[in-house]
C-alpha cells in the first residue's frame, strides 16, 4: 500500500476597511495562498505547509518523511481513518460578488453607518466610533492520495460597529456586528443602520447600569449569550478528539440523561450561518449532528480518525487557514422549545443577561465561565434596573440539568472560536432560556 | 529573501511618495501529543511581505505570501491609498537611525539546529516527568521551536534585519480519582535552548495533585495572591489596551487624561522594555524601523507615558516610543507593548501572607471590560493560604473587581517573574478582593 496523505490548497484574498471616528483608518487587501499536507504513517501524523502550492510535491515528501521518522522514534498504535462518505454537497453560491462592488461604494455604506451612530448620539456622550468591514474569498481544493478530490469557493462578508460613550469618568462600549457566509448580499440579511443605533443605545444604557451583584440567581439568557453558553459548556466537551485525550467531562455519558428534557443541542454546518461549510478540512461532506436530544447525550463531533475509534460520522474536522485540522463546531445551537419569550420570563425573580463578551471552558473538569455585556434585574418577570459586567460560571453537567425553560425564538450570532490557537468562524444559537440557581459574579 | 528594492522602486513609479516593505520568513517545527502520546510532527515554512505606501498623503496597505503576487500587492496597496483622502496626521515613515541599540539573547543558533529527533527527545522528557506523579494523564503536550527572519526596508533608506528564535514547551494534565477531577497546565518559553522542560512537567502534575480534594469556600473579601499566569492574563486583557496611545487618542482608554495622576500603588513602577535581554518582545528596532527603547509607563504609582508608534506620535508632535508592532506581515503596524516589567520591592509574598487565597490561573480573562477595567473571572488551581503556605485547594471560585482599583491595592510582589504574553509577571498580593464560591 502506498503511504496515505491528503492535501489542502487554498488561494484567496481578504479586503478590510476600517472607519474610525468618521475617518478611514485602514484600507487593505491581503492575498493568501498555500498548501497544507498531512501524511499518516503507522501511528504518526506528519504535517507540512508551504506558501506556494506549486511546491506541493516537496511538501508531500517532507510530510511523509516526518511521519515516518516520528513513527520510528515514537511508535504508536496505527491510525485508522473512517472512509469519506459517498456523495457531493451543494455549495452555496454567492448572489453579489463583493469584488464587483467598488471600494467607494463600500466606504459610503460604512459612512452611512457612522452617520447613523452620530445622529443617535442624543446627549452628546459619544466619544468614539469604529466600523470594520471585511470580505474574504477562498478557493479550496482538497485531495487525498487515494484519489478523492473536491473543489469549491467560499466567501464570508460582514461588518461590525462599536460605539464608546462616556460620562464623567465612566466609559462604556456598545457593539453590534453581522457576518455571514456569502457575498455582498449579507447586507440584505441585516439592517446595518438599525445595528448602528443599537450599538449606541447599548453604550448609553451601560453608562447608567450599576455593577452586578454576585451569588446564586435564576438567570434568563438571551439567544446570543445562551449560544455562547452552549458552545462553551457543551460543544467543546463534545469534540471527540478532546474525549480521546481524556479531557472531556462528557466522556462515557453517551446514552445518559445529562440534562433537562427541555434541552436539545445540535451542530449543523449545512445551515447558512457563519459556521457554514460544504465540506470539512478532511474533504468530508458536511452534515448536521444531534449532540443532546431531550437531555440525553447522543453523539460527539468527529474527524475521520475519531469516528473510526469511537463510532459516529466524520465531518467536523476544521482548520484555520493552513493549520492542521482538529475537531471543531460549526453552527451550534439549543433547539427551539415550546415557550414564547414572555412565557420564559413569567414570574421569574432573578437576572436577565444579554450579549456576550466571550467565554472559556475547562473541558476536563467541565467548568466554564462566560461574560454578558448587559444585564437587568428581573422581578416577577418584569425587567428592572440595568446591571453590567456580569459573569456566569458553572459546571456543565450541573447546569444542563438546571435549564428550566426554553423559548421558541431561536436566533444565531456569529463568532470566532479559538481552539488549538486557530481561529475559525462559528455560529452560536439559542432561544431565550432560564437557568435556575446559576452562579453570577459581579463586582458590587 | 524578497527583493525589497524592486518592490519599493515599483511603488515609487506607481505614484507613492513613500513606501515600506516588511518581509518575514519563518519556520516552525512542532511535535505534539495525540491522545497522550507523541503522534504529530509538523514543519511549516512561510515567507510573506506587507507593503505600506503613502500616496497623496494617504496610507494604503497590502500583503501576500504568494511569490507570484508581490507586484500585484504593491498595486493593491496603491489602490487602497488612492481610495482614502489625505490624512494630515500622517507624518511619513521612519528615518534611519545612526546606530540601533544592541539587544542580547534574542537569537540562539542551537534553536535553529533543533531537528525532529531532538524535539521528540525534549518533549518526551517533559511528558515523562509529568507522568511520574501517580494518577496523572497527559491530555496535551507540545514542543515548538520557531525561527524568524524579518527585514524592514523603506524609501527613507531604512534597511534593518532581525533574526530571532523562540522555543516553547506546554503540558496539560488531568487526575481522575473516584468522583474527583483536577487539571493543571504549565509551560515555559524562551529565546534560548536553555529551558528546563522536565521541571514544566513536574510542576504541572504537582499542581494537579495538590488540587485534588478541593472544597468550596464562603463568599468573602480577602487578600488574594495572584500567581504570574493570573496576574499577567488579567493585565493583558485590560491594562495593555488602556496604555496604547491609539486607544487614548480615539477615546477608548480608561486612562485618558490621567498623565501625572496616581493610578497605582505608591512605589510601583511599570516599564515597557524593548531592550530586555532575552525578552520575547525585544529587538533592535520595532516593526516599522524605529529604534527600540525603554519607556516608563508608571513611575512610583503615577501615570507617566502612553506607548506610541510613528503615526500616533506624529499626531501629538512627539517621538515614537518604538511600539509599532505587527502580529504578522499581513497587518500594518499598530501600537503594542514590547516587554512590560514591574519595579517594586520584592519579597516572599506567600510566606508573608497569614490568611488569604492563592490563584494560579484564571478562565475568561479575555471577557474583562477593557474600557472600564471591570473583571469577573473563574479561578483555576486556587488554594486557601494559611500561615504562609498553600493549604486546602478551593473548588470553583470567582474573583471580581476592577483592574485600575487592583493596581492601587497591590501590597506585595514576589520575585518569581516569568513571561506571560508580553508581561513579565510575578506573583502579586492584592488587598481586599471579592471572592465568590462557584458552581
Amino acid at each position: 500500500m502506498t503511504d496515505f496523505y491528503d492535501v489542502r490548497e487554498i488561494r484567496g484574498y481578504t479586503t478590510a476597511i476600517a472607519y474610525d471616528n468618521g475617518e478611514i483608518d485602514e484600507v487593505s487587501t491581503h492575498f493568501l495562498s498555500g498548501a497544507a499536507v498531512r501524511a499518516i504513517i503507522g501511528g504518526s501524523y506528519g504535517f507540512t505547509t508551504v506558501d506556494d502550492p506549486a511546491n506541493v510535491k516537496d511538501a508531500i515528501s517532507a510530510a511523509i518523511t516526518l511521519a515516518k521518522r516520528l513513527d520510528g522514534i515514537s511508535p504508536r498504535k496505527k491510525i485508522e481513518l473512517k472512509a469519506i462518505p459517498e456523495g457531493k454537497n451543494e455549495v452555496y453560491m454567492i448572489k453579489k460578488n463583493p469584488a464587483d462592488i467598488s471600494l467607494m461604494h463600500k466606504q459610503e455604506m460604512l459612512k452611512a453607518v457612522e452617520d447613523e451612530m452620530r445622529s443617535r448620539d442624543r446627549r452628546g456622550l459619544l466619544k468614539s466610533t469604529r466600523i470594520n468591514y471585511s470580505e474574504s474569498y477562498g478557493h479550496n481544493i482538497h485531495y487525498t492520495s487515494d484519489g478523492q478530490r473536491i473543489e469549491y469557493d467560499l466567501y464570508r462578508t460582514g461588518f461590525s460597529c462599536s460605539a464608546v460613550a462616556g460620562e464623567g469618568s465612566s466609559l462604556q462600549a456598545g457593539r453590534r456586528s453581522f457576518f455571514n457566509v456569502g457575498g455582498f448580499e449579507v447586507f440584505d440579511q441585516c439592517d446595518p443602520l438599525a445595528l448602528a443605533r443599537e450599538a449606541v443605545d447599548e453604550a448609553y444604557e451601560l453608562l447608567s447600569a450599576k455593577s452586578a451583584p454576585s451569588g446564586r440567581f435564576d438567570v434568563i439568557c438571551d439567544p446570543e449569550l445562551a449560544g455562547v453558553f452552549i458552545h462553551e459548556a457543551v460543544g467543546h466537551a463534545s469534540e471527540a478528539d478532546t474525549v480521546l485525550d481524556g479531557d472531556s467531562c462528557l466522556e462515557g455519558h453517551t446514552g445518559e440523561q445529562i440534562g433537562s428534557e427541555l434541552v436539545t443541542v445540535r451542530d449543523d454546518p449545512t445551515l447558512l450561518k457563519y459556521g457554514y461549510y460544504p465540506y470539512d478540512s478532511e474533504g468530508v461532506p458536511s452534515h448536521p449532528t444531534t449532540l443532546i436530544e431531550k437531555g440525553i447525550m447522543k453523539s460527539y463531533l468527529n474527524s475521520r480518525e475519531t469516528a473510526a475509534k469511537l463510532g459516529g460520522k466524520p465531518g467536523n474536522a476544521r482548520a484555520g487557514g493552513l493549520a492542521r485540522p482538529v475537531v471543531r463546531m460549526s453552527n451550534t445551537f439549543i433547539d427551539n422549545g415550546m415557550l414564547s419569550k414572555d412565557e420564559v420570563f413569567e414570574g421569574v425573580n432573578g437576572i436577565y443577561l444579554k450579549g456576550s463578551r466571550g467565554g472559556q471552558v475547562n473541558t476536563g473538569e467541565g467548568v466554564f465561565q462566560f461574560n454578558a455585556v448587559m444585564g437587568y434585574l428581573v422581578k416577577d418577570g418584569q425587567i428592572g434596573e440595568h446591571i453590567r459586567d456580569v459573569s456566569l460560571s458553572g459546571n456543565t453537567l450541573k447546569t444542563l440539568k438546571s435549564i428550566a425553560r426554553v423559548g421558541n425564538d431561536l436566533d444565531f450570532h456569529s463568532g470566532r472560536c479559538g481552539k488549538a490557537g486557530q481561529g475559525v468562524p462559528v455560529g452560536d444559537g439559542s432561544p431565550h432560556i432560564l437557568i435556575k440557581d446559576a452562579v453570577v459574579g459581579g463586582s458590587s | 529573501m524578497i527583493n525589497t528594492r524592486k518592490l519599493l522602486d515599483l511603488a515609487m513609479r506607481l505614484g507613492a511618495s513613500d513606501a515600506e516593505v516588511y518581509a518575514m520568513a519563518g519556520k516552525i517545527v512542532t511535535v505534539e501529543t495525540e491522545h497522550g502520546e507523541l503522534g504529530h510532527a509538523e514543519e511549516s515554512i512561510s515567507i510573506g511581505a506587507g507593503i505600506r505606501v503613502i500616496v497623496d498623503g494617504a496610507e494604503g496597505y497590502s500583503s501576500s505570501n504568494d511569490p507570484t503576487k508581490y507586484e500585484d500587492t504593491v498595486r493593491a496597496a496603491i489602490a487602497c491609498a488612492r481610495a482614502r483622502p489625505r490624512d494630515p496626521a500622517l507624518k511619513g515613515l521612519a528615518h534611519p537611525w545612526d546606530k540601533y541599540p544592541e539587544v542580547r539573547g534574542t537569537f540562539d543558533q542551537r534553536v535553529q539546529e533543533i531537528g525532529l529527533d531532538q524535539s521528540v527527545d525534549i518533549a518526551d522528557r517533559m511528558i515523562k516527568a509529568a507522568k511520574e506523579e501517580e494518577g496523572v494523564s497527559v491530555t496535551a503536550a507540545k514542543f515548538s521551536s520557531i525561527m524568524t527572519d524579518a527585514v524592514i526596508a523603506n524609501t527613507n533608506g531604512i534597511n534593518v534585519e532581525d533574526r530571532e528564535t523562540v522555543i516553547i514547551g506546554y503540558v496539560d494534565v488531568i487526575i481522575k480519582e473516584k468522583d474527583d477531577v483536577s487539571t493543571a497546565f504549565e509551560y515555559d518559553i524562551s529565546r534560548s535552548i536553555e529551558l528546563d522542560l522536565e521541571s514544566v512537567g513536574h510542576r504541572a502534575s504537582k499542581l494537579a495533585r495538590n488540587s485534588i480534594g478541593s472544597q468550596p469556600i464562603k463568599e468573602q473579601s480577602c487578600d488574594v495572591l495572584l500567581g504570574p499566569h493570573a496576574f499577567g492574563d488579567l493585565l493583558e486583557a485590560t491594562l495593555l489596551s488602556s496604555i496604547s496611545a491609539e486607544n487614548v487618542q480615539k477615546g477608548r482608554s480608561g486612562l485618558m487624561g490621567k498623565i501625572g495622576q496616581p493610578i497605582a500603588t505608591k512605589g510601583l513602577t511599570i516599564i515597557d522594555d524593548g531592550l530586555l535581554e532575552g525578552g520575547l518582545g525585544s529587538s533592535p528596532a520595532d516593526d516599522e524601523g524605529v529604534a527600540s527603547q525603554q519607556t516608563t509607563i508608571v513611575k512610583d504609582g503615577k501615570l507617566e507615558s502612553f506607548l506610541y508608534d510613528l503615526y500616533t506620535a506624529g499626531k501629538e508632535g512627539r517621538k515614537s516610543t518604538g511600539n509599532g508592532i505587527r502580529g504578522s506581515y499581513s497587518t500594518p503596524p499598530k501600537v503594542g507593548p514590547r516587554n512590560i516589567r514591574f519595579e517594586f520591592p520584592r519579597s516572599d509574598v506567600l510566606k508573608e501572607t497569614d490568611q488569604g487565597i492563592y490563584v494560579n490561573s484564571i478562565i475568561g480573562a479575555h471577557t474583562a471590560n477593557p474600557l472600564s477595567g471591570d473583571f469577573s473571572v473563574e479561578c483555576r488551581n486556587a488554594f486557601i493560604v494559611e500561615g504562609g503556605t498553600l493549604a486546602q485547594p478551593i473548588r470553583s471560585l470567582m474573583i471580581s473587581g476592577n483592574i485600575f482599583d487592583l493596581l492601587r491595592k497591590i501590597d506585595g510582589m514576589g520575585s518569581d517573574d516569568r513571561p506571560v504574553g508580553t508581561i513579565i509577571s510575578p506573583t502579586v498580593r492584592v488587598k481586599n478582593i471579592k471572592a465568590t464560591p462557584g458552581a
